[in-house]
């Protein structure tokens, strides 16, 4: 093995842990984005991703009343589905939010299980791969072979990371958010209504793990297990790049995905999971606020 | 302007304001003076919907608003400056006033709005894009009471804008506040600087333990021995 071609397979690896890293961050950008406004660590947040994830590919893969609906359609389908689920589920959540910790804890896991046991009766346990509408042959550039899907994926999420950050520095509910986050009871005084605000929390979050999920259906398998796997990783993430961050969702989950992919690719696979751990051990062992240091929020 | 009656709110368990009643006139300024724990900011809160009384009622200009929420509140005309001033720390100053101003719908106007603010609270000029959590504290108070008057209130609720600033700060706002009563605005003001209330209100309210114990003029209150005996230090 000549060094240009380590170096292309690195190369290789680190696309394919950005890819998976950016799933990681759109999951964890939820997880993040609930507990600013609400206080509430939503532990549901893993199958709230995996039935965003049914919601559009259903629908691509002819599961309902067998239409074939083309992927573009069935993404903006499974997302919005998955938002108005986010609506109810804040209805759900409201009065859990900012109560103690165990009854937080107690319901959103005790939701989360309705919600894969829903999809094991609706779909089934067994779950499926799915084709991606692009060509499957890799792109090969300077020895480095990327498949489209992934580069789908990478950018499909840059997108909506961008998207979402304009939309909060830039929207007046944007800017509501942000403001109802860091001081509920004053915003309520300036007019914003802070109901509607969380809603819209709930919603965005909810929309943003289907588009996660439906970007990496291709890659990944899809079945209702799904969420524990993911919703872990993504709750990791939150935590390593710093709760309730922003920045630190998007950060966390993309070194989450590297780490892992670094292992897979050049340690053992069978260790992935357990280096990517611990060192998101050791790394809240010296920065136990998380990566990304967030200016600190004076909940009054 | 404002008709409070029998007005009774808990706080939590704690009956904190315990059937007061009084009315803020229209063009002046209502002194609420009293201890720490009066039920002063209770009141305040009440007022703007943040607390919901549980017996006795509100009315703003005639009409009922005790049973309505705090965003429904100010787009009716109560603005609010809450007590420790509660700017929104890692907002811009800019993005302060623009919540503020988040019931409005005229975006042209908020801006001329936005822009006379920064004339009048110089402190705030050339900061738009500042984090207004590295504010000092009297600069947090000119924008907390600048995010108020975005909002276009017709009367303004102030709780303590002078707790925790320096003297000099103290005066100014004091000074800020009667300059803006001066230019029309109805303002209730709470404050444990009895001294300095009085002197720039038109009439006081006294509240001890959640109950009004003296309601009269300013004039009349400076000049009442037991007021000045426990409220404005004399000996």
């Amino acid at each position: 093995m000549d060094s240009m071609n380590i170096l292309s397979i690195f190369i290789q690896t680190l696309v394919g842990g950005i890819g998976i890293g950016s799933l990681y961050a759109l999951v964890a950008l939820g997880y993040s984005m609930i507990y600013r406004s609400m206080g509430l660590v939503n532990f549901a947040h893993g199958s709230i991703y995996m039935i965003g994830t049914y919601f559009g590919i259903i629908w691509y893969r002819g599961m309902v009343m067998g239409l074939q609906v083309p992927y573009p359609i069935a993404f903006v389908i499974g997302v919005l589905l998955n938002a108005i689920l986010g609506l109810i589920l804040e209805r759900i959540f409201r009065p859990l939010a900012n109560l103690d910790l165990m009854l937080m804890l107690l319901g959103t896991i005790g939701l989360g299980y309705v919600l894969d046991n829903l999809a094991v009766i609706i779909w089934g346990a067994e779950g499926f791969a799915v084709n991606s509408p692009l060509p499957n042959e890799p792109i090969v550039i300077g020895g480095v072979a990327l498949l489209p899907q992934m580069l789908l994926l990478i950018t499909g999420s840059a997108l909506l990371m961008v998207g979402l950050n304009v939309f909060l520095a830039k929207a007046k509910i944007g800017k509501a958010m942000r403001a109802a986050a860091q001081d509920r009871e004053t915003a309520s005084a300036m007019g914003i209504p802070v109901n509607t605000t969380n809603a819209l929390v709930f919603a965005i979050g909810a929309g943003l793990a289907a588009a996660a999920g439906i970007l990496a259906a291709p890659i990944v398998y899809v079945n209702p297990a799904m969420s524990a796997a993911v919703g872990l990783k993504g709750f990791a993430a939150f935590i390593l790049g710093g709760a309730g961050s922003i920045p630190g969702a998007i950060v966390g989950g993309l070194v989450f995905g590297i780490l892992e992919a670094i292992s897979a690719g050049f340690i053992s696979s069978a260790y992935t999971k357990g280096i990517a751990f611990v060192v998101m051990i050791l790394v809240l062992m010296v920065k136990p606020a998380g990566i990304v240091g967030e200016v600190t929020v004076d909940k009054v | 302007m404002i008709v409070v009656e029998n007005l009774n709110t808990y706080y939590g368990h704690i009956h904190a304001v315990k059937g007061i009643s009084f009315e803020v006139r229209q063009g002046e300024i209502t002194a609420l003076i009293g201890a720490n724990g009066a039920g002063k900011s209770t009141t305040l809160k009440t007022i703007c919907g943040l607390l919901h009384p549980r017996e006795g009622s509100i009315a703003l200009g005639g009409a009922p608003i005790h049973k309505l929420s705090a965003d429904k509140v100010v787009g009716l005309g109560v603005g609010y400056v809450p007590e420790g001033r509660r700017v929104f720390p890692v907002l811009t100053v800019d993005e302060n006033l623009d919540m503020g101003a988040y019931h409005r719908s005229d975006q042209a106007q908020v801006t001329k709005d936005k822009a006379r603010m920064y004339e009048t609270f110089p402190a705030l000029k050339g900061r738009e894009k500042q984090l207004a959590g590295s504010l000092s504290g009297g600069e947090q108070q000119m924008l907390a009471i600048a995010r108020a008057l975005m909002a276009k209130p017709k009367v303004l609720l102030m709780d303590e804008p002078s707790l925790g600033l320096a003297p000099l700060l103290v005066k100014r706002v004091f000074e800020i506040i009667a300059e803006l009563n001066k230019q029309g605005m109805t303002i209730l003001l709470s404050e444990q600087n009895a001294r300095g209330a009085l002197k720039i209100a038109h009439h006081g309210i006294v509240m001890e333990t959640g109950k009004i114990r003296f309601a009269d003029s300013a004039a009349a209150l400076r000049a009442n021995s037991v007021v000045q005996h426990a409220y404005l230090g004399a000996g």
